[in-house]
């Protein structure tokens, strides 16, 4: 037996030519909650069809809860509770007689206790006093809540929520955050695709990017933040610049222009992501501004002053960072300010997904 | 289901990571009393049925095939009927009431049982798909195969039920329009109201079982595509060209094998004494359909990739 | 991907398990008994000492004598019932229903039909032709001799003068002869066996899952249209099961006539007591003599009068009767002017089997020989003076 809910092995989709999956190796870690992001398009869903037996994959080998999928769906299911791509319910029922419908099908749900689990579970996305309503008259956001009490019609060891807060208001979202961590104290896994990186840092301890159909991180959320580059930001007199530019070139840091502080992206890349060593990021980190850019020391709200460069650098590991001030002070330039940038998650993110509003195709 | 395990069960409540040890997947004792074996499905099938009979879409069909008979007896009633022109059935409403049943089954196997059978036999897999429920219920899991039996089963209930429609309809309005008595056979003898009934019974579970195999290429059809007209305008359509098909004598070596070819002999229920042999042609023929749509829909669906 | 295949395996089971017994269905219908030998002649003896009474069975009735399809004419149909005339009006029954009974006639001739047939002894038979969503019954009961159509809901009702006097033949005269059973088919060839036909066995065969001995009657001269007549005789009781006539060169029968299914009990008693249900138009019909069937035309004739003039013999024989006006009647109906082609000195119809020709000089000449033997016929033997009968036609009635 593995400590994975979830195991994947080279899992491939493919739709006619295009690969919806491109060998994907998850790993969920029991009772972990896992965060499956990626933008619009990347695969989530037809990872989670997979996942649970709903399209077969073309490629690959899938275990869930220990076992294999899609072999023995049939002892695997139950203990699966799931939210794939948005509510699906008859509109001509009542919220409370979708759930015994659905429960009904359960073939290994005891039909004596079915009334109390539908209201326990309709009590625990608040929506107990919309039960008797048509579904039909249900809001969207009511909607996803049904979905979520499906979901929970039965204790599960595992939860799949396919971007559960989509159409919620902000109410509902603080919600299903809070409900999802309540899950995970019960001991659930729970598996929660987004593609809103704020969802995922707010409520997961490990999360996997998927970009194109390929897994391009995976880890727990501190280690994610590791895989971020670090940057080294210097603040000098102009009059000092070129000096600092080769001072920093030598020590294998180039420096390179600024990013525009609207769109922190640095280059795509980061080989290698998902490595569990490296150091610790600076305990005494400063802390970002609002526009997302980390401020100097003496550098003012609208960046360098006059007469004054900010100089930036991409800070390899292999370079600590009191060595490169020494090496700047030594080298007689006047440092006015030094800061180490950890990468946030969302950079990260964007990184890894591409910017741009275009859907990968 | 090539195994007895029960599922496995999480860990008590606030149980950590290394809690939730391997060993809980070898099956402890339930707390909420989860059965361990599969249900057989009667609790589905109900479920279907009560899904089934809540839409209003099916009870409008119904309430259609109940105007039947409703507006023939009415019809021959207001007009004093009885001018000869009609098919022979009409002629004889006027002298017993209890034949508007079968007038209106005569008038409506040909096209409005065949159409309400293909809404609900098309809707079977489709419908599901389009509501987005199929993939809720495959997670449930109710079981691929589990699911097209309750579906195939519920569709059948629905033919017994529109037949039973129409048959009973055209009793109750014939017993209040016209004169009630004993009934003439077509072979000219007479039986009692009590047998004539009865035989209006075994008339809809014949026009039922000739429905049965159009359901099953109803559900076939349903099981190729998302979008729930389609499958029942296919499956409307193909009843139409299979009657057609029927019709022509270019064609006549095909006939008996046509679903729709015993449809009008449920008449062989009228004679003295009771003709059987289109009633058990009617019931292989009908087996024949079911088997190999029930498989093609099987081969289809256990392999789908659910992705409505 | 191989466990995606066997999900098909049952789709491509289905339909050949429902081959595999559909075909062993077949074989097991066709498959002949083994039977012991016997010479034609013993078999020949075995159908004429079968002494079988009293039995219940279904019959089907199968033709292909390349005749227009008939439904499309108006009064064609199998129902026959132009208007709610159909009962009653005796003397006044002229064209119009002249032709809708002839019209009937040829509909049970020409089409396939399925019947009933139940009997008791010598005086009780039924005999239900089964048409959708409708019935024809004809019915006897000792002396009484019901007809019952229930898609005009119309009876007929003739009393029997005296059945002693009635030969065997005639007895369910009043019954559309063409629906009789395979016996009774059967027996008209066997009496008619004489030395232009040569008689042979085929392979033993099975009619309505009993095992029977196939004769076959072949004519031996070439003149006739009629290749074979094959009788299945069923090897227990000697009572011929099935006919199966051939046109000449053909291999398919033209017309066929058996028993799917076969009981040898006798029926229920109830199934001869009949009476007109309520609401029916009751027809009283006295038996007819000589004089009203030659008024009634040509479709209700028993068989056995002496009049018509017949030419050549065996197979070949030509037989031909003078109608006079009765001619011109007939061939103004629209059944007919569907049926007939204009040949030399008249008008000709040509089947798989029989061939009419209606000379202009008011003869009718039939025969199971081609139509321009018919011809040569009437040419040889000019119109002699009309006398008063009714045809006969040739074997394959
Ligand atoms: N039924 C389908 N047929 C063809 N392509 C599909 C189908 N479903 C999804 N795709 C493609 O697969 C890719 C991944 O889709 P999806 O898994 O839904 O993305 P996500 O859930 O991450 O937004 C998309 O490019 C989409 O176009
Ligand atoms: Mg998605």
């Amino acid at each position: 037996m593995s400590d994975f809910a979830i195991e994947t092995a080279g899992l491939t989709k493919r739709f006619g030519k295009q690969l919806a999956v491109d060998g994907v190796d998850l790993a969920v870690p029991e009772g972990s909650v896992f965060g499956f992001l990626g933008p619009n398009g990347s695969g989530k869903t037809t990872t989670i069809r997979m996942l649970l037996g709903l399209a077969s994959a073309t490629a690959g080998d899938i275990r869930v809860l220990g076992q294999a999928m899609p072999r023995r769906l049939a002892n695997v299911l139950p203990g699966v509770g799931a939210l794939i791509e948005g509510p699906g319910f008859y509109p001509f029922l009542s919220g409370a007689a979708n759930l015994r419908r659905l429960d009904a099908a359960d073939g290994f749900a005891p039909a004596a206790s079915r009334a109390a689990r539908v209201d326990h579970a309709l009590e625990r996305v608040g929506l107990t006093h919309a039960a008797g309503k048509k579904v039909r008259a249900y809001s969207l956001g009511m909607k996803q809540r049904l979905g979520i009490a499906n979901a929970l019609l039965a204790p599960r060891e595992l939860i799949v929520l396919d971007e559960p807060t989509n159409g919620l208001d902000p109410q509902g979202t603080r919600e299903v955050r809070h409900l999802i961590r309540s899950l995970a104290s019960e001991g659930t896994t729970v598996f929660v695709s987004s593609h809103l990186l704020a969802e995922i840092e707010q409520m997961c301890t490990h999360a996997a990017v998927m970009s194109g159909g390929r897994l391009v991180a995976q880890g727990t959320l501190d280690e994610l933040r590791l895989a971020g580059q670090t940057r080294a930001r210097v603040l000098v007199p102009a009059a000092d610049a070129s000096r600092a530019t080769r001072i920093l070139t030598d020590l294998g840091l180039p420096p390179e222009p600024e990013p525009a502080p609207a769109t922190p992206g640095t280059q795509p890349g980061g080989a290698g992501l998902g490595a569990t060593s490296g150091t610790r990021g600076s305990a005494n980190g400063p802390l970002p501004t609002p526009e997302g850019h980390f401020a100097l020391p003496g550098e003012g709200a609208g960046g360098a002053g006059v007469g004054e460069s900010v100089l930036s650098a991409v800070l390899p590991e292999s370079v600590a960072r009191e060595d490169v001030v020494a090496a700047l002070v030594a080298g007689g330039v006047r440092v006015r300010g030094f800061a180490v940038q950890q990468a946030s998650l969302e950079d990260l993110f964007v990184a890894l997904t591409g910017e741009g509003f275009d859907v990968v195709q | 289901m090539s195994s007895d395990t029960p599922p496995a069960r999480i860990a008590p409540a606030a149980a950590g990571v290394e809690a939730a040890a391997p060993d809980t997947h070898g099956g402890a004792p339930d707390l909420l009393g989860r059965r361990s074996r599969r249900a057989l499905g009667w609790g589905f099938f109900a479920s279907e049925l009560s899904v089934l009979f809540r839409r209003r879409r099916t009870w409008a069909m119904l309430a259609a095939l109940a105007a039947i008979p409703i507006l023939i007896a009415v019809a021959i009633r207001v007009t004093d009927g009885g001018d000869g022109r009609g098919p022979a059935f009409l002629d004889r409403i006027t002298q017993n009431g209890l034949f508007v049943g079968m007038t209106a089954l005569v008038v409506s196997i040909p096209l409005f049982l065949p159409l309400t059978v293909g809404v609900v036999a098309g809707d079977s897999i489709a419908g599901e798909a389009n509501t987005g429920t199929l993939r809720y219920l495959l997670v449930s899991p109710v079981g691929r195969i589990r699911l097209l039996v309750v579906k195939y089963a519920a569709a059948a209930v629905f033919c017994l039920t529109a037949t039973v429609t129409v048959s009973l309809a055209g009793i109750l309005i014939g017993i209040a329009l016209f004169p009630v008595g004993p009934v003439t056979l077509l072979s000219g003898d007479s039986v009692s109201v009590g047998e004539s009934l009865l035989r209006s019974l075994l008339i809809a579970v014949y026009v039922t079982l000739g429905l049965v195999g159009l359901s099953a290429i109803g559900l076939f059809i349903s099981t190729l595509t998302d979008a729930p007209v389609g499958a029942m305008a296919a499956t409307v359509v193909i009843s139409i060209v299979s009657q057609v098909l029927g019709q022509l004598s270019q064609t006549e070596w095909l006939h008996p094998w046509l679903f729709s070819y015993y449809w009008l002999d449920f008449a062989d229920l009228l004679r003295q004494p009771i003709e059987w042999s289109s009633f058990g042609g009617n019931a292989l023929l009908q087996l024949g359909y079911v088997a190999v749509f029930g498989a093609l829909a099987y081969g289809r669906f256990a392999s789908k990739d659910v992705l409505s | 991907m191989a466990r995606k295949w066997q999900r098909w395996v049952p789709a491509i089971a289905a339909p050949a398990v429902v081959a595999v017994v559909v075909a062993g269905g077949v074989f097991a219908a066709s498959a002949s008994a083994d039977l012991p030998e016997k010479s034609p002649h013993d078999v020949l003896e075995l159908a004429a000492q079968s002494d079988v009474q009293s039995f219940s069975g279904t019959v089907e009735q199968s033709s292909d004598l390349g005749l227009p399809d008939l439904s499309s004419v108006p009064g064609g149909v199998s129902t026959g019932s132009s208007g709610g005339a159909g009962g009653g009006s005796g003397d006044s029954s002229s064209a119009a229903e002249n032709d809708a009974s002839l019209a009937s006639a040829l509909e049970l001739l020409t089409t396939d039909h399925s019947a009933r047939v139940y009997a008791d002894g010598s005086d009780k038979l039924r005999v239900q032709i089964l048409d959708q969503l409708a019935e024809r019954d004809a019915i006897r009961h000792g002396d009484d001799v019901w007809l019952y159509d229930s898609s005009d809901d119309t009876a007929v009702h003739t009393t029997l003068p005296d059945p002693s006097t009635l030969g065997e033949g005639e007895a369910p005269a009043p019954v559309p002869t063409d629906i009789a059973t395979p016996g009774q088919l059967a027996q008209k060839f066997l009496d008619a066996v004489d030395p232009s036909t040569e008689v042979t066995l085929g392979a033993d065969t099975s009619v309505a899952g009993r095992s029977a001995y196939d004769l076959v009657l072949t004519p031996r001269g070439s003149e006739t249209l009629v290749g074979s007549v094959s009788i299945a005789v069923d090897a227990e009781t000697g009572l011929p099961l099935q006919v199966e006539v051939l046109a000449r060169g053909a291999s398919s029968p033209a017309f066929s006539i058996g028993f799917t299914d076969l009981s040898l009990d006798a029926p229920s008693g109830d199934l001869f007591d009949f009476t007109a249900p309520e609401g029916t138009t009751v027809t009283e019909k006295p038996f007819p003599t000589r004089d009203e069937l030659q008024g009634d035309g040509s479709t209700d004739a028993g068989g056995t009068h002496p009049e018509p003039v017949v030419t050549g013999e065996g197979w070949g024989s030509i037989v031909s009767l003078a109608v006079g006006a009765d001619a011109s009647e007939l061939t103004s109906s629209p059944v007919m002017a569907q049926l007939l082609t204009p040949v030399d000195g008249g008008q000709a119809l040509q089947t798989a089997l029989l061939s009419v020709l209606l000379t202009d000089d008011g003869r009718v000449l039939v025969g199971a020989v081609p139509v321009d033997a018919l011809e040569a016929a009437a040419a040889a033997a000019p119109a002699v003076p009309a006398p008063p009968a009714t045809a006969a036609p040739a074997p394959a009635e």
